[in-house]
């Protein structure tokens, strides 16, 4: 992008694009281009307020790549790291907190990554970590059941976490075949003969568990309600370590959310008692 | 005998064990994540790992041991099919990161070990495990035994089991010391060898590859925390222990030489013991820093590192713009993340209230002991609310507790009891009344 001088004035504008993390690179070209700090950016389903003009911007996959490319030559690779990470992460406003980062970081270079305190760094940093917790705390938090050889779970993360786990349950089940699917963002991480890929679904219908399968749910359970000392009780603590937004996907916990909802019979269907 | 009552009596008997080991290493083919918690149980521990015993029986009658000789209690075992198997489908459910293995000691030491080792080669060779795995050694096994335990699991250990040589004597009388600490030295030895071999032969294969660790019981014996963190010292620099454990003893038999049944566990004392293990282990804390033959035991109200800020205000205020990490690390409310945070966020402009806040620098614990570009603190700062500002909260969420049982020594106050004050709030301002005039 050699040519550009980033220097940006507000404007009374608010772009829009198709969500694509391609389509955000294509307004952070426009905004560099034209001069101008737009209001927001918004996400095309996410109709904005009309006090403000919309300017709805075209995903051009040569645009992107220009960005993408100034970005580790101008700035540093930790910068891209960090802009795609947040671009991932559930940030408020994160395109524009995006886009402010980077309008400064051409003029400052690398270094700015590192100014830890700094009010336009701050933030961006504090998404990326609780977006890499989030993806940390998954990698054990998340339940496989086994369907037919195949194991298939579950979760409903703040952020976009399936490229952040990938890697580390296509080691770990490197000769199994497996799925992950992401309520929240209506996407699945699937592996099988090898390869893994993300796929946007909307709806995964999960076959009725086996025999053997609910077996080994009731021993986990049982495992679970005993190995914790009663005189050591403390409810606090395990909160803490694990938040109750992800009890809904663990079956050890999953009852004391909704208490009583399901049950699961000898037979090893699930039933709603409710 | 089903199962499912098998992994409830085996849990039950294998739970009181304190640690939480979850720290891994990388194998080579194996994806152990350091410090994977896949869950965390209604006492607020992290379960990484199927912990359970291979047997209940034993042979032995250690006093303070639920599974002792003499204890009437129901007893099974486990084959080594049936765990591993369990093991492995917990595994591929993503419950677990691996198995926590110990046991009672049934028919003899070696029989016992051997039963173990059953257990690891089907899992390491039958169902193809990479998971992680630690074994502890049952005292009095041998020496090949060990080997060839090391040589499958990923940890192993040896329990102290008590933290003098006494009172081992008194509550485990089938276990010598030199049971105990000769293994340990074995283990040091092997894996000091098989670095050796590694760096001759690749392939050589790894001798217990996330070394060793031990534990101990605290508060069923009369040793202070500074007979204690000493213990835990030596042993560190001794057998190159990877952690020292230390659970709370927790009344599970009567016994004249044991506190009743109905004594709390001491979590208070635990707590503190793990801090200052922390100090020793990251902060570069020697133990005689911490506590000393006049001061043996811990400050309820004050954790460790403040404790010894409170003692040794002449090293402060600390210039976050200028010291060494070391230095920093010493300040309360600066931990290690922040510490590193500030050596590299100052090569890039001087750091204010504001920049130390954003790092995450605890302020209202360290604002008495740092200088920063924009703020020189007094200096004599007033002792009543640097005190209010360090006192551990926590102390009073652990209920009114004794910090030693046999506290002999002149300690501080106990804690006010919920008949002494009505609020927390209360007793923070007794506490800090107490403490700022007795400085
Ligand atoms: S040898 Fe172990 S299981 Fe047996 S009584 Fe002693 S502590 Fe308990």
């Amino acid at each position: 992008m050699s040519g550009f001088k980033p220097l940006t004035v507000p404007a009374d504008v608010i772009y829009t694009y198709d969500g694509s993390f391609d389509g955000f690179l294509c307004c952070v070209f426009e905004s560099v281009y034209t001069g101008e700090l737009p209001f927001s950016i918004r996400r095309e389903e996410d109709s904005p307020m009309t006090l403000y003009d919309v300017r709805s911007i075209v995903t051009d996959s040569a645009k992107a790549e220009r960005v993408r490319a100034s970005i580790p030559l101008k700035i540093s690779e930790r910068a891209l790291e960090l802009v795609i990470t947040v671009f991932c992460s559930c940030l408020a406003e994160k395109e524009l907190r995006i886009l402010e980062f980077l309008l400064r970081a051409y003029r400052e270079g690398g270094k700015l990554c590192f100014k830890l305190g700094d009010a336009a760094v701050a933030p961006l940093l504090s998404a990326e970590k609780h977006l890499l917790r989030e993806a940390h705390h998954l990698k054990g938090f998340i339940r496989f059941a086994d369907v037919g050889g195949a194991l298939v779970a579950a979760i409903t993360p703040k952020n976009y976490v399936l490229p952040f786990i990938s890697q580390h349950f296509v080691l770990r089940y490197s000769n199994e075949q497996f799925m992950i699917f992401d309520k929240t963002n209506k996407s699945a991480l699937v592996y099988q003969n090898g390869r893994a890929e993300i796929l946007q679904i909307d709806h995964v219908a999960f076959p009725e568990i086996s025999e053997s399968e609910a077996r080994y749910q009731a021993l986990w359970k049982q495992f679970y309600n005993t190995v914790s000392i009663e005189s050591r009780e403390n409810p606090r603590c395990r909160m803490t370590h694990m938040p109750k937004r992800y009890w809904e996907n663990m079956l050890e916990v999953s009852g004391l959310v909704h208490p009583a909802a399901e049950r699961i019979l000898p037979g090893g269907q699930i039933v709603s008692v409710l | 005998m089903d199962l499912m009552e098998k992994l409830t009596i085996l849990t039950n008997s294998a739970k009181y064990d304190a640690s939480c080991t979850s720290s891994g290493v990388n194998r080579p083919g194996k994806t152990v994540a350091a410090g994977c918690c896949h869950s965390f149980s209604a006492d607020g521990r992290c379960i990484s790992l199927l912990k359970v015993l291979m047997t209940n029986y034993c042979i032995y009658d250690c006093k303070y041991c639920v599974n002792r000789s003499s204890n009437e209690c129901r007893r099974t075992a486990f084959t080594p099919e049936e765990l591993a198997e369990l093991t492995m489908e917990f595994y591929r459910r993503n419950y677990i990161e691996g198995l926590f293995l110990s046991s009672g000691v049934i028919r003899s030491p070696d029989y016992t070990m051997e039963q173990m080792i059953q257990v690891l080669h089907l899992l390491r060779h039958r169902h193809d495990f990479r998971g992680y795995i630690h074994a502890k050694t049952i005292p009095g096994s041998s020496p090949e035994l060990v080997r060839r335990l090391g040589l499958l699991a990923d940890r192993i250990s040896v329990n102290v089991e008590l933290p003098s040589e006494q009172s081992l004597n008194r509550l485990a009388p089938n276990k010598k010391r030199e049971a105990i600490f000769s293994p340990m030295k074995q283990i040091c030895a092997e894996t000091e060898q098989n670095r050796q071999e590694l760096v001759i032969y690749k392939k050589a294969p790894r001798f217990a590859p996330a070394g060793q660790s031990t534990q101990m019981i605290i508060g069923a014996s009369p040793e202070t925390d500074y007979q204690i963190i000493t213990l835990a010292e030596a042993m560190y620099g001794k057998y190159a222990l990877k952690r020292v454990f230390y659970s709370a003893y927790i009344p599970a038999v009567e016994d004249s030489l044991l506190p009743a049944l109905d004594a709390k566990p001491p979590l208070l004392r635990e707590h503190r013991l793990y801090q200052a293990d922390w100090l020793m282990r990251q902060y570069g804390f020697k133990s005689e820093e911490i506590l000393s033959h006049d001061t043996p035991n811990f400050n309820p109200y004050l954790d460790p590192k403040c404790n010894w800020a409170i003692n040794n205000m002449q090293e402060f205020p600390v210039d976050v713009n200028t010291a060494e990490l070391e230095t920093l690390l010493r300040v309360p409310g600066i931990g290690p993340t922040s510490a590193r945070r500030i050596v590299i966020a100052r090569r890039n402009g001087r750091l204010g209230l504001a920049e130390l806040k954003r790092i995450g620098v605890v302020l209202k614990r360290a604002q008495y002991f740092i200088q920063t570009s924009d703020r020189t603190p007094s200096a004599r700062p007033d002792k009543e609310m640097t005190v209010r500002a360090l006192i551990d909260q926590n102390v009073y969420s652990f209920g009114m507790e004794q910090l030693s049982l046999f506290q002999d020594a002149p300690g501080p106050m106990p804690l006010p009891t919920s008949r002494d004050v009505k609020s927390i709030t209360e007793a923070v301002e007794e506490t800090v009344l107490c403490l700022a005039s007795s400085l």
